[in-house]
């Protein structure tokens, strides 16, 4: 097991790094830029490196000042958590140059499922079902309106390179395609530096649905269920849960074994997550791979009972699959995941500043991942994430319920929180009936407005 | 040295052995000590600051000097808020500070045994070389932001640094 590891991150997923570190006797080095001096992964590491100024391009993302704190501090491995630099496969190789042990999948893997036309291809290949798309990056806009005609309308543009909304368009007809298309290659060249679009079939109504995977070095590939993600705003999930009421265990079954099968061949390891969207029919077509640790990982936990960055740690170290999950994996009871956000309820401007109550709920069931605490201070640099509440219940209602409860007791002063905004979404009775698709949230929104408007 | 001063110096000897600390730079009041011990890794374990910081303060050569003597453990990068990584040298002379702009490792010097870039008590010209990080086995050098006099070297030789760490005092001229 590694004796010592930096944790090229900040917020909370630093501090669950170290958390899984501590309790595995591994010493723990956190990076911070100077507008994280007071943070809580810094104080509850065992060493400390301050590696820039405020920006992130030039601290978290500075890989030079990332690699120099990991030389000086004499780590043996570096766990890049989510976002930042845990999917830049250039990152990985300076790692692998540098002796340092990656916690993730090696440069390669990472490569190929970062070009998402060619992860595309590569899961048609072995037979993970895709939704019908262009054979590889759009060459013209005569290609574009060529291969719509092919797929059939409506079509959506994507970025190669990139996600997270941008370089992204919804065409409905052949008339709207030529203007479209150079949008959104615009688009994606200033985000992600590529402005190489592929084309997929739009789903109107689908719902996304993701599986976990952990993957050892020894080519064994293991799926640890799903999870189902469709409550988003802007393409950026809000609340998520396990497991998906649209999924049978059979549908279970033949989706951890066919991920098998391709990702042993791919050659996959570490933690990853398949992404996939489901038809209005409850068809699965693989959209994307995340090759990191997730953001809602805590979900998968609760139900499995697997410690997934601890798995991350294990398998890097060389150990097995059959050695770390030594039963097969049983989806027990129900878990539910809300991402609290620094940001106002309703307009979603963010919200930096000091926080001046902070008071988490606690309880049967219910587990609180942060890294801001009262008098902590939201920098206004980085991403609006200050915490994950999840809950696990014996069912799905008990979780809402459980939830519920615990939103109620999140008091946060200081700052504008979406801790309201999900108050709001758990009411409302589609949510509570499962009833919902990735539109649900422009549905809700509308719902309210014409609320508001009417009773004025 | 005086006896009261071996003495502290025998109880900080056997403080850091205890700790298991590879190597410890001391400087204080003009006397200068560097203590190699023999049979340890880099690595410095956890060294408790507040304690070994109580057994400069009580030393009674320290007599001069109501803060805590620079202590500086090369192989230790700053530690939580409890731990500063350097000393406060405070700006009531006007002082400038020149602070690292990288990460890496502090070499006052070209190279083993060249002459130090820069010494206490030179002048320096703004955009002169005071010194080498080293990151990533590339030698940076450092320059001054500032013409002045070097009051002060914060850091020793094969230190470890972070972005930020104060390694000169200089006075504008």
């Amino acid at each position: 097991m590694f004796r010592k590891v930096l944790i090229a991150n900040r917020g909370e997923i630093a501090l669950r790094i170290i958390s899984a570190c501590k309790e595995m006797g591994i010493r723990t080095v956190a990076i911070y830029s100077e507008a994280d001096r007071n943070s809580l992964h810094v104080r509850f590491a065992d060493e400390a490196i301050c590696i820039g100024p405020p920006r992130s391009a030039d601290s978290y993302l500075n890989v030079p000042a990332v690699i120099s704190a990991a030389e000086i501090a004499d780590v043996d491995a570096i766990h890049p958590g989510y976002g930042l630099l845990s999917e830049n496969a250039n990152f990985a190789e300076v790692c692998r140059a540098s002796n340092i042990k990656f916690i993730g999948p090696p440069p390669e893997v990472t490569r190929l499922m970062g070009e998402k036309e060619k992860a595309r291809m590569s899961m048609k290949r072995a037979k993970v079902p895709i939704l019908p798309g262009s054979e590889g990056v759009i060459q013209s806009e005569e290609d574009a309106l060529e291969w719509a005609k092919q797929i059939g309308y409506p079509v959506i543009l994507k970025a190669s390179a990139g996600g997270g909304g941008r370089g992204m368009r919804v065409v409905r007809s052949s008339e709207e395609l030529p203007n479209f298309f150079r949008a959104a290659r615009t688009e994606a060249q200033n985000a992600f530096g590529n402005g190489d679009l592929y084309m997929e079939k739009f789903i109107e109504r689908p719902r996304h649905i993701e599986f976990q995977v952990l993957a050892d070095e020894h080519g064994n590939v293991m799926s640890l269920g799903e999870r189902e993600c469709s409550i988003q705003r802007r393409h950026q999930k809000l609340i998520e849960e396990s497991p998906s009421l649209q999924v049978t265990p059979k549908m279970r079954e033949e989706i951890g074994a066919t991920l098998k099968r391709c990702l042993e061949t791919i050659g996959y390891m570490n933690a990853g997550t398949v992404e996939f969207l489901m038809d209005e029919d409850g068809k699965l077509y693989f959209i994307e791979m995340n090759t990191r640790i997730q953001v809602e990982h805590p979900v998968t936990e609760l139900v499995t009972g697997v410690d997934l960055v601890k798995a991350q740690f294990r398998i890097a170290s060389g150990e097995k699959i059959s050695e770390i999950i030594t039963r097969p994996i049983e989806m027990r009871g129900h878990a539910i995941e809300c991402r609290i956000n620094a940001e106002h309820p309703e307009k979603f401007t963010p919200s930096a500043g000091k926080i001046t109550v902070f008071n988490l709920p606690g309880g049967n069931g219910v587990r609180v991942d942060t890294a801001q605490y009262a008098e902590g201070v939201v920098p206004p640099y980085y991403d609006s994430l200050i915490a994950k509440l999840i809950v696990h219940g014996t069912d799905r209602a008990e979780a809402v319920a459980r939830m519920e409860r615990a939103l109620s007791m999140f008091v946060v002063e200081g700052i504008y929180t979406t801790i309201p905004l999900h108050q709001r979404i758990f009411a409302d009775a589609d949510f509570r009936a499962g009833e919902f698709d990735t539109k649900f949230m422009e549905r809700f929104f509308e719902r309210e407005k014409l609320r508001t408007e009417s009773s004025q | 040295m005086n006896a009261g001063q071996l003495q502290s110096l025998k109880d900080l000897i056997e403080f850091l052995k205890q700790q298991e600390v590879g190597e410890f730079d001391l400087e204080q009041d003009g006397l200068k000590v560097h203590l190699s011990f023999a049979g340890h890794g880099r690595s410095a374990g956890n060294v408790d600051l507040s304690q070994l910081t109580h057994l400069l303060q009580h030393a009674p050569s320290a007599q001069t000097h109501a803060a805590a003597a620079p202590v500086h453990l090369p192989n230790v990068a700053a530690g939580a808020p409890a731990a500063h990584h350097a000393p406060a040298v405070s700006d009531e002379d006007g002082l400038h500070i020149i602070k690292s702009p990288i990460v890496g490792t502090f070499y006052e010097a070209s190279a083993p045994g060249a002459e130090p870039y820069i010494k206490v008590g030179d002048q320096v010209e703004s955009g002169q070389v005071v010194c080498i990080v080293e990151a990533m086995k590339l030698m940076n050098e450092i320059e001054s932001d500032i013409a002045g006099e070097v009051v002060k070297r914060m850091v020793a030789s094969g230190q470890p640094v972070e972005y930020g760490q104060p390694l000169f005092a200089i006075r504008p001229r």
